[in-house]
Parts: structure tokens; C-alpha cells; sequence
């Protein structure tokens, strides 16, 4: 053996050192990092619809940029995920993109609602799919698996492949109440967990067909007009303003009893006229 | 095996037992650490049968196991998860149906016919392969694969059973190929050198002779590549649809289907705490645990009888020359069949002609050839193998570096996220990883390494460590996802540390406990007895032998497992799920009850939920991956550099 045993050789100090420096350096910088604040710097978290999510981070980003020591911690999920996370006290504000359900209600009695913007559901589809126009009745049968090739709807013959959101969200929630009626959907539905993710595999998708908020709607998918009564309607800020599209609804952002300190200020200005120019800008109706 | 007794302590010398009372102490504490192995396990299965019973009894363990329809949230729940566990089932049986041919393949390749040069290229290569993070194939799987997939087969998804098992085929695979390069490149010369002797080729050899000389070797590989497959979450989660159905037909591999992973994956975060759906969740990850346990087992059985097969201990072996012959068989039929009906449900009729008619002109050739021509189709097969494993890596590497790079800029680096992680940068995701791998290994170092030191120094082999070692291997082979959803119900919710980084660390500790403590046996264990023995017959005590002696030697061994476990915890995206991550944070965590934001994790929401947000994603993918490649190369790096210096 030759004389190594008592020195740890060259890999052992290296390394105490590299981490040695590695945690000096992390320290340091973070140190630099927007961290010296004063000592009542406040954090609220909210989280919940990913629906509301867009809202929600813009207006926490651009209420962050005024009021430099506060922070908003913002994150998805779900609706469901939302009041559960408020109503537990794990979060300060819940996201929801459907009204609360009596279970909820029943649970968490204390819940205040706020209504920060009106959104519609979009059905939508590939832009090469040359099926443009549907029924609501139309929308519910290929969601429960009745309609299952593009050729019965007009289109071509392909099979249709439905994408639904998962258990916790609000807009599969209220898609299930508005367009479903309460039947069930097809058990081949596949089940993602966000509106991007459903955006992503629809625009990817040339057989696909999903539902999404209004504010993720953008070119790489078409939204799909709905015939009322044979009067064509397309989703839009316009038609949900005016009630003609069938499918929109409130969202809503819930509180623990009455609002106070930072989340007090934060929906304030969410309802303010800046904060709903904010709603506006990402997609969504402004509450009046 | 170096159990001396401690004569330091006779009677006329005080100072004598005072150090018998010190030793005494230390040894009680490395005992500790030994035990929080069985602890924790005891714990983590304790908490998922309070949680989960509930659901079992008021389903019924037959309707939950049996029923195939799940649909915990509809009007009338159904908890039937037998869609789940076929759907794991399938999975891995496609992984595995990949890896195992291509991982063995490569293996003879690297060990048997490559020169040394190509050997020396190939091995760190496929190491790579093995630090990529789950999330990171995900990524690809999800961006790549299952639109390339549905453009070749003109589906209408590309998330289909295919696109799962191809991913954790490839996952798999670095396992494999390591562990049976390992195995047999142990086998000694003289078995090449008698068999070549008697006129055998090389193939004749290796198929012959090495690969059943190096048998448990190669089955503890495969097990721990099934093992790997059986656990993953976030790339099943990614690639494969999640639609609870089993394939109709079942050798269906183009249709979607979910798994026992993915269903955590995506179900506990939303779920509401308490209700019977947050019970059925538990219940979901027992059975997890439970396939994980039958497959540790069955590894340990038939290992054990390999062994004793091959080395004599006459014990009479279960299957006997005759029914192996029979087994083979039925099992190459069963092979045929299923393969035949993959290939008629891609292409039709003609592609399951095709098959069969290959299969035929295959036995044709073998009856009309000589052995040397056998052998030279073999090594080719065998060398094409290898070269579809690196090209499979420079696919991977080259997507996400070339869509990664233009990403790259100083801001993306050193700012925080901004609209949604759209643009700004990722920097409170770096600092946040780097304080979750830093507190993981603080708590998993002493403890591992401890209760290494107490399992190798202290103890004979006996019942303790028996129940020690195997709480350690049930830890081992749990899926991360369990842990994370130990850590959220029994760190976040019991113990009340909510969403936190310190719930995070603990997650991660227990996580890669079991592989610092493997890897610091192993290092301790080649440490030579006569260097402990020298130390005790000079008069030092135990500790001072294990301090001062055998752990300095036994530190770069340590160190490359800790290394390893931190590109592990780098890695992992799972166990942080429910416990540790929030998506956007501005300010780094000011104290460890705060949540943080982490790469992976940023990287799943982005991959996921983020539409718009192209050089982002694949910027997120490209520094994960560059952080873990670097603490992978440094391992490597150190223990090559062990192997050079430490001489016994």
C-alpha cells in the first residue's frame, strides 16, 4: 500500500473545495438578488384555475413592478385545487374558473367570492380541419363518444380524438355542466391538466377537438363557431359581452372572509381600470 | 469479518473506559442511522395504509383490484383500477421488450468486440444516457416522438403505449447496459480462453459460455431496468395519453392507455384531503409499492438460485434441464405471437407476413450456415444494437442543444420568470434546485454513510442487518412518486411544513438514502481487512480505526455515490411535486419553510401548460441537463481517477 492512507488525495479536497466555493457563491449571489428588502415585505399565494392563471400572474407581475417589496406567489392546478387550497388556508387567494358547488360551500362556509373577469369556452379544433361549425348538441355527442368520425359531422374521414382537461379543473367542470348536461364523457377522452396542454395537443393534432378558455386562443388552433338555433355564433369578447355565445361564465377569485392587507391591494387592483385592462389584454371580458 | 474485540479497556486503565464508554456511544449512534432505513420504510408504509384503507374497504379490495373503470370524480366514483395496473403492465412489458435486446446487445458489444479506444468512447456515453433527467425524455418524448409517431403511422395521437414503452425503453437502457457490461466483463479469462480452446467462435463463446457464466449478473440488471420503468412518472405521464382504458385488443401498442404513476402524478395535487378520492389515490400507490416488493423479491429468488446453480450448494434446482428446454420454447412461441400481432395491428396482414416470413428465412439460414457466418451476422446485429443506443442519445442531445442554445443569454440566467415563464429567465429555478441538492445531501450523507459504516464495521451478518438491508432495498426500488406523495401527506399535511423546501430536502434525502448507503458499503467493503487489523494491533479503538483508517480510503467511493445521488436529486421531478415547488417566485426563499421553484419542475409546467413559450422550454431542458451531465461527469472523472490511485 503505498503511502496514501491517511491523505485523502487529490478527488477528496478538490471536492470539499468546489462545494466549499459552490455554496459561497450561490450565498453571495443570492444575496444580490432583489433580497434586501425591509422587514415588512409581504407574500400572499395564489393559486388554483389554470384559466385564470394568465390573469392572475399578469396582474401580480405588473402590481410587482409598482410595489417593488411585495410579493405574489402565483401557480395552477385546478379549480378544484384552488378553493381547496383557500378554504384549507394552504393559500391566500383561490383561483376558480366555475362558481363554488354546495359540497364546497358546505366545507368551507367562510369563502367570499370576487368575480375578476368573464371568460368563454372555446371549442377547438386542427386549422386544417374543414368541420368549422357545430351544434352545442353536435359538441355533446362527440364528447360522449356518439360521434366518432369527422365524416358524420361533414368532414373527412378520420376519427375524431376528444381532449378533455382533468378532474380538478373548473372549465371541464363547467363544460360538463353548460355542454354535457351532466351525462358522462367518453372514457377514451384524453385527460390533460392544463388549458396550454390541451391547446398544445389540439394545434399538434389534426384530428383533435377540445375546449379551452377564450384568452388561449391564438393561431395555432381554430375555434369553432357554434350554431345557435341556426344562428352562427363565434367565440369572442363581443358575443360573451353581449350573451349571445352559450358558453361563458365568471371567473372568480375566493378569499377567506373579507379581504385584507396584500390581498386586499392586489384584488383592488385586479378591479381596478388598470387591472381589467390587463383582463382585457389577455383575452378575457372585463367585468363591467 | 473484521470483528475484533476492543481489548482496550482493561481494568488497571481509566482512560480505558472512558474510551469503552465513548465507543460505546458512537456506535449507538451509527446504529441509529442504520435504523432509519427500516424507520423511514416502516413509516412510508405505515402512512400509505392508514390513508389508503379507508378506500379498500369501503370499495372492496376485489372491485378496486378488478374494476377497470376509473372515474373517481364523476357523479357515481368508480374506483376500479385494473386499467392502471394493465397499463403499467404493458409499459414496461414494451420497455423492457426494447431495452433487454438492445441493452444486452450493447453490453457484449462494449465488452466483447469493441477495441478498447471505441470502449473507452462508448462507456461515458451511455452514463450520459443514464443522467438525463425524467422529465427531459418526457420533454422529448412529448415535443418529438409522439408527433413522429403520428406522422409514420398516420395516427390520429401520436400519446399512445408505443411512445411510452420506447421512452422508458430508453431509460432503461443505461441500466441494463451498465450493470451486464459489469457482469460480464467479470467473467474470468480462463472461460474464454478453454472455450476458444476447444474450437468454439467467439459468438459460439459468448452465447455459450459468458452469458450464462454471467446469467445473475444480467438478471439483476434486467430487474433493475423493469424496476426503473415500473417507477417512472413523469415521462409516462408525458408521452402516453392518460386515457384509463386498457387496449382493445390488448396487443394494441397504438393506443393510449395510463398508468399507476401517472394517475398520482396527475391526480394528487387537485385532489381534496380526506375525501374517498384522496384515499383511493393511497390505496393506488400501496399497489405500487406492492408490484415494486414482488419484483425485489422475485429479483433476490432468482438470483439466489442462479447462484446456487452455479456454484453447487446442492440445493436440486427447481426447473430441470428438460422444462428450462420447455420454458425456452413456450416462451420464443409467446414471443412470436405477441410480436406478430404488434406488427398486424401497425401495418395490417402484410407486416405480420413480413414478420413471420423473416422469422422463417432466419431458422432457414441458421440450418445452412456455418458457425463463422453466424458469427459475423451476430456481431453485426450486435454492433448495430450499440450504434441504435448512441444514435438514440445524439438524437435527444442534438434536439434539445440546437433548439436549447439560442436560449442561452445572460438574462435568461440571471433573471426571474416573467408572463407565465414566457420570457425572463430561469434563474430562481437554478438557486432553488441547488438549495433543494444541497439540504438533500446534508441530511442523506451522515445518515447513509452512517448507517453504511454500522452495517460494514460494527455487525456481524445476522438478523439485523438482514432486516436492515432489506428495509434499504424496499426504499431502493419505491417509486420516486411514492415518496413524493409520503412527502406531501406525511411532511406537507402531519407534520404541518406545508409546501416548503425543507419538506423537499427530506423528500429527496430519503430518496437517494438508499443509494449513498449502498454505494458507501461498497466502498467500505473493498477496503482490505489487513488495513483494519494493522490499526486495532497498534492499539486503536474501533472508531479511531474507521476515522483515521478505513473511511479516507473509502472516500472516493463514498464521494462518486454521493455524486451520483445528487445528479439524481438534481434530476427528479416527482418527489417535488407536492412538496417543495411553486411555478413563479421573484424573491429566492428566505428561509427553508418557503417553497422554491426547481428546474425540472419548471420544465414540466412549461413542457405542459405554457403554450408559447418554444426557447424557454427548451433553454430549461438544455441547463438541467448541462448541470446534471457536469455533476455526472465529475463522478466519472473522480472514479476513474480512484481506480487509478488507490492501489491495496
Amino acid at each position: 500500500m503505498t503511502g496514501s492512507v491517511n491523505k485523502p488525495g487529490f478527488p477528496l479536497t478538490y471536492c470539499v473545495g468546489a462545494a466549499v466555493l459552490l455554496l459561497a457563491i450561490t450565498l453571495f449571489v443570492s444575496g444580490c438578488v432583489g433580497n434586501d428588502s425591509p422587514e415588512e415585505r409581504r407574500t400572499i399565494s395564489v393559486t388554483g384555475s389554470t384559466t385564470v392563471l394568465p390573469v392572475g400572474q399578469a396582474a401580480a407581475d405588473a402590481y410587482m413592478d409598482i410595489h417593488l417589496y411585495d410579493e405574489i406567489l402565483v401557480s395552477g392546478g385546478g379549480s378544484g385545487g384552488g378553493i381547496k387550497a383557500v378554504g384549507e388556508g394552504t393559500a391566500d387567494i383561490g383561483m376558480a374558473s366555475r362558481d363554488i358547488s354546495a359540497n364546497e360551500k358546505q366545507q368551507y362556509p367562510t369563502l367570499v367570492e370576487h368575480v375578476v373577469a368573464v371568460d368563454g369556452i372555446a371549442v377547438i379544433v386542427h386549422p386544417s380541419n374543414p368541420v368549422t361549425t357545430l351544434t352545442m348538441d353536435e359538441i355533446k355527442a362527440i364528447y360522449k363518444g356518439e360521434i366518432s368520425n369527422w365524416k358524420d359531422l361533414g368532414g373527412q374521414d378520420r376519427s375524431i380524438v376528444p381532449v378533455g382537461r382533468d378532474s380538478a379543473s373548473g372549465t371541464r367542470e363547467f363544460f360538463y355542466e353548460a355542454v354535457m348536461h351532466k351525462e358522462e364523457f367518453v372514457r377514451t377522452q384524453q385527460e390533460l391538466n392544463s388549458n396550454g396542454a390541451v391547446k398544445q395537443t389540439v394545434a399538434q393534432t389534426p384530428d383533435a377537438i377540445g375546449y379551452v378558455g377564450l384568452g388561449y386562443l391564438d393561431n395555432t388552433v381554430a375555434a369553432v363557431t357554434i350554431d345557435v338555433n341556426g344562428k352562427p355564433v363565434v367565440p369572442s369578447i363581443e358575443s360573451v359581452k353581449n350573451k349571445s355565445y352559450p358558453i361563458a361564465r365568471g371567473l372568480n377569485m375566493y378569499t377567506q372572509g373579507q379581504p385584507s392587507g396584500l390581498v386586499k391591494d392586489y384584488l383592488d387592483f385586479l378591479m381596478s381600470a388598470e387591472g381589467q385592462r390587463i383582463v382585457a389584454d389577455q383575452g378575457f371580458v372585463p367585468v363591467q | 469479518m473484521n470483528k475484533m474485540n476492543d481489548h482496550s479497556s482493561s481494568l488497571s486503565n481509566p482512560a480505558g473506559i472512558s474510551r469503552q464508554k465513548k465507543e460505546r456511544v458512537i456506535t449507538g449512534i451509527w446504529l441509529a442511522t442504520a435504523l432509519v432505513a427500516v424507520f423511514t420504510i416502516i413509516l412510508i408504509l405505515g402512512f400509505l395504509l392508514k390513508e389508503g384503507l379507508p378506500a379498500l374497504l369501503e370499495v372492496g379490495l376485489r372491485e378496486f383490484l378488478f374494476e377497470e373503470i376509473w372515474t373517481p370524480t364523476s357523479v357515481v366514483p368508480s374506483y376500479g383500477i385494473l386499467s392502471l395496473i394493465v397499463g403499467t403492465l404493458l409499459v414496461t412489458f414494451g420497455a423492457m421488450v426494447i431495452a433487454v435486446p438492445l441493452g444486452i446487445g450493447s453490453a457484449i458489444f462494449i465488452a466483447e468486440i469493441a477495441p478498447r479506444s471505441v470502449r473507452e468512447a462508448i462507456k461515458p456515453a451511455i452514463e450520459l444516457l443514464a443522467g438525463i433527467p425524467s422529465v427531459v425524455y418526457g420533454f422529448f418524448g412529448l415535443v418529438v416522438l409522439t408527433n413522429w409517431l403520428r406522422i409514420t403511422f398516420d395516427l390520429s395521437s401520436g400519446a399512445t403505449w408505443l411512445a411510452g414503452s420506447i421512452i422508458l425503453g430508453i431509460m432503461a437502457l443505461p441500466t441494463i447496459v451498465s450493470v451486464s457490461e459489469d457482469a460480464i466483463t467479470s467473467v474470468p479469462q480462463e472461460y474464454r480462453a478453454a472455450s476458444l480452446a476447444l474450437g468454439a467462435t467467439r459468438w459460439q463463446t459468448i452465447t455459450g459460455v459468458i452469458i450464462p457464466a454471467a446469467l445473475s449478473g444480467i438478471t439483476a440488471a434486467v430487474i433493475l431496468g423493469m424496476g426503473r420503468a415500473i417507477g417512472e412518472t413523469m415521462a409516462v405521464l408525458m408521452v402516453t395519453g392518460n386515457a384509463a382504458v386498457i387496449p382493445d385488443p390488448l396487443w394494441n401498442i397504438l393506443s393510449p392507455v395510463r398508468t399507476l404513476t401517472a394517475t398520482l402524478g396527475i391526480e394528487v395535487g387537485e385532489v381534496a384531503i380526506g375525501s374517498m378520492h384522496y384515499h383511493a389515490l393511497f390505496a393506488v400507490a400501496l399497489v405500487l409499492l406492492l408490484i415494486a416488493l414482488i419484483i425485489n423479491l422475485s429479483a433476490t429468488l432468482i438470483l439466489g438460485r442462479i447462484r446456487d446453480s452455479q456454484m453447487g450448494t446442492g440445493k436440486p434446482p427447481i426447473l430441470t434441464h428438460e422444462v428450462k428446454e420447455k420454458v425456452k420454447a413456450v416462451c420464443l412461441w409467446l414471443a412470436m405471437i405477441l410480436l406478430t400481432g404488434a406488427f398486424a395491428a401497425i401495418s395490417g396482414p402484410g407486416g405480420a407476413l413480413l414478420f413471420i416470413g423473416a422469422i422463417g428465412t432466419y431458422l432457414l439460414i441458421q440450418r445452412i450456415t456455418t458457425p463463422k457466418i453466424t458469427e459475423k451476422i451476430a456481431f453485426g446485429m450486435v454492433t448495430a444494437a450499440t450504434g441504435l443506443v448512441l444514435f438514440t442519445l445524439f438524437v435527444i442531445l442534438f434536439d434539445i442543444v440546437s433548439n436549447g442554445l439560442p436560449a442561452i443569454t445572460w438574462e435568461f440566467l440571471t433573471e426571474g420568470p416573467r408572463d407565465l415563464g414566457r420570457s425572463g429567465g430561469i434563474f430562481p429555478a437554478i438557486i432553488g434546485t441547488i438549495y433543494l441538492v444541497i439540504g438533500a445531501i446534508a441530511i442523506a450523507l451522515p445518515i447513509g454513510v452512517g448507517a453504511a459504516i454500522y452495517l460494514n464495521e460494527y455487525t456481524l451478518e445476522g438478523k439485523m442487518t438482514k432486516i436492515i438491508r432489506t428495509g434499504n432495498d424496499l426504499l431502493n426500488g419505491t417509486p420516486s412518486i411514492v415518496f413524493g406523495l409520503f412527502g406531501f401527506a406525511f411532511l406537507v399535511i402531519f407534520v404541518g411544513l406545508g409546501v416548503s423546501l425543507l419538506a423537499g430536502q427530506i423528500t429527496l434525502a430519503l430518496m437517494v438514502l438508499p443509494t449513498i448507503i449502498r454505494t458507501s458499503e461498497e466502498a467500505l467493503k473493498s477496503v482490505p481487512d489487513s488495513l483494519r487489523h494493522g490499526s486495532l494491533a497498534l492499539g486503536a479503538t474501533r472508531w479511531h480505526t474507521i476515522s483515521r483508517v478505513v473511511l479516507p480510503a473509502a472516500a472516493p467511493g463514498i464521494l462518486t455515490g454521493t455524486i451520483l445521488s445528487i445528479g439524481r436529486a438534481a434530476g427528479e421531478t416527482a418527489p417535488l411535486l407536492f412538496t417543495a415547488v411553486v411555478f413563479s417566485k421573484r424573491f429566492l426563499p428566505d428561509s427553508v419553510f418557503e417553497p422554491v421553484m426547481a428546474l425540472p419542475y419548471h420544465l414540466f409546467i412549461l413542457a405542459t401548460n405554457v403554450p408559447g413559450a418554444e426557447t424557454q422550454k427548451y433553454g430549461t431542458a438544455l441547463v438541467l441537463l448541462i448541470l446534471v451531465s457536469s455533476i455526472y461527469a465529475v463522478a466519472g472523472l473522480m472514479r476513474r481517477h480512484a481506480q487509478k490511485t488507490v492501489r491495496w
